[in-house]
């Protein structure tokens, strides 16, 4: 998951330490964390060195391996708690699809474009799920010229974005049948996207909180910006949700995560009750936002 | 990507070739051919597709009509007047242009039949073996 700054971890285990730790929660918890995904596993491990107080990493694993006030549980709740996957928010899908996209088509015609953005994407699941989903779900698919953005600040996620690589847990909520249309098995539990999918999302770096940087991107219909926004203080939150205003075409739609509520943040959405999902919409005629 | 990709002998049902600018809309075209058992090449626009037909082993051209280097009607053109054996192959255009001119305008380039997106899946199908002169 994205931050709002790329935070270098004071203590950063070697490749050795962080393998020795993956073996040994995996022996404990059945839990497999594979050591390509260091920066999930950095960043936590970091977290938890830090909130554990240890001074290395050493001590910090001898008091894991005692399970010192039930570590195990926390370390593994902060490797899993930002951890995504595909369809992770099937209700935000059907909502797309079922509310979103049919009021946005309703007064475009046939083969303009449809813009989605999700951002941050991490390490890609959110777009390649918009993608799939549309695929399998929407029957207007063919009849517009969708374009799927997505953005993240950190330039390692992206690469693995870019990539397409994803373990088992990853696509658990997908079903066989999308697997086997979608991914190509490459190695012991790890799938390869289809160079399809892949190519149907772009990617590209954005810190959401600069004018500068989001002022390239404009005019989308569908932005999915969940659990971004909770990272920042009042002001940050306001500039960004500000700056995704501007991203937005009017008539717009942007969807927050489940805490979420724009409402809080800024007046210059208007709140959609959709059955699926409370959805925000740059009004049609659009508030000036100055 | 190329599904059910088979060698000479056992090409039934067919290869089909899908022209269109858009990924999301070639996958979806081509599950929905790989799922009635024919092999899926693609092409990205008219310039890629000509390439395609002319190396041969393609039993159907779908194609769009909007796209960047070559549209789907200068492809048509081209393709019927080229004095290679593809010059005959079946074409299908599956277009969001739903005017009488713009169908009009496919014909007379060389469409065999024209349909106006949005296309199901089952009706990608259907049309692709009826063309390709299979019972389905």
């Amino acid at each position: 998951m994205a931050q709002l700054t790329s935070i270098e971890p004071a203590i950063r285990a070697t490749d050795e330490e962080v393998q020795r730790l993956c073996e040994f929660l995996y022996r404990r918890t059945g839990m497999s964390f594979s050591i390509d995904k260091r920066y999930y596993i950095d960043r936590r491990l970091a977290e938890r060195i830090a909130v554990t107080g240890s001074s290395s990493f050493q001590s910090y694993f001898a008091l894991l391996r005692s399970d010192v006030d039930h570590e195990i549980e926390h370390l593994v709740n902060a490797f899993t708690v930002n951890e995504t996957y595909f369809y992770r928010e099937e209700h935000q899908l059907h909502c797309l699809t079922a509310g979103v996209l049919e009021r946005i088509v309703s007064t475009r015609p046939a083969g303009a474009p449809i813009r989605i953005w999700s951002v941050p994407c991490s390490t890609g699941e959110e777009p390649y799920s918009i993608a799939i989903w549309l695929l399998e779900n929407w029957g207007q698919v063919d009849a517009f010229d969708i374009e799927i953005v997505g953005s993240d600040i950190d330039t390692r996620v992206l690469e693995a974005a870019i990539s397409g690589v994803y373990g088992k847990r990853a696509l658990m909520r997908l079903s066989a049948t999308v697997i086997q249309r979608y991914f190509e098995p490459i190695g012991p539990g790890e799938y390869r996207i289809d160079p399809g999918l892949r190519d149907s999302v772009q990617f590209h770096r954005v810190n959401v909180v600069d004018p500068q940087q989001t002022a390239a991107y404009r005019d989308f219909d569908v932005i999915f910006c969940r659990n971004l926004l909770i990272y920042f203080d009042d002001a940050s939150r306001r500039l960004a949700a500000e700056n995704l205003y501007d991203c937005l075409r009017p008539g717009g739609y942007i969807l927050l995560g489940h805490s979420e509520s724009m409402s809080r943040i800024s007046p210059l959405f208007d709140v959609c009750r959709f059955p699926d999902a409370i959805v925000y919409q740059r009004a049609e005629g659009g508030h000036d936002n100055q | 990507m190329t599904t059910n990709s088979q060698n000479g002998a056992a090409r039934l049902p067919g290869r089909v070739l899908v022209v269109d600018d858009s990924s999301l809309v070639r996958l979806y075209f081509r599950e929905a051919l790989g799922r009635a058992g024919f092999a899926v090449d693609e092409a990205i626009n008219g310039i890629e597709a000509m390439e395609k037909v002319l190396a041969g082993d393609i039993d159907l051209v779908i194609v769009d009509i909007n796209m960047p280097r070559m549209d789907g009607v200068t492809f048509l053109r081209t393709l019927r007047r080229s004095s290679s054996a593809a010059a005959m192959l079946p074409a299908l255009v599956i277009s969001t242009e739903a005017g009488e001119d713009d169908r009009e305008q496919a014909r007379a380039a060389g469409a065999n039949f024209y349909l106006v997106k949005p296309v199901s899946q089952e009706d990608v199908a259907r049309y692709a073996a009826a063309l390709t002169g299979l019972p389905r």
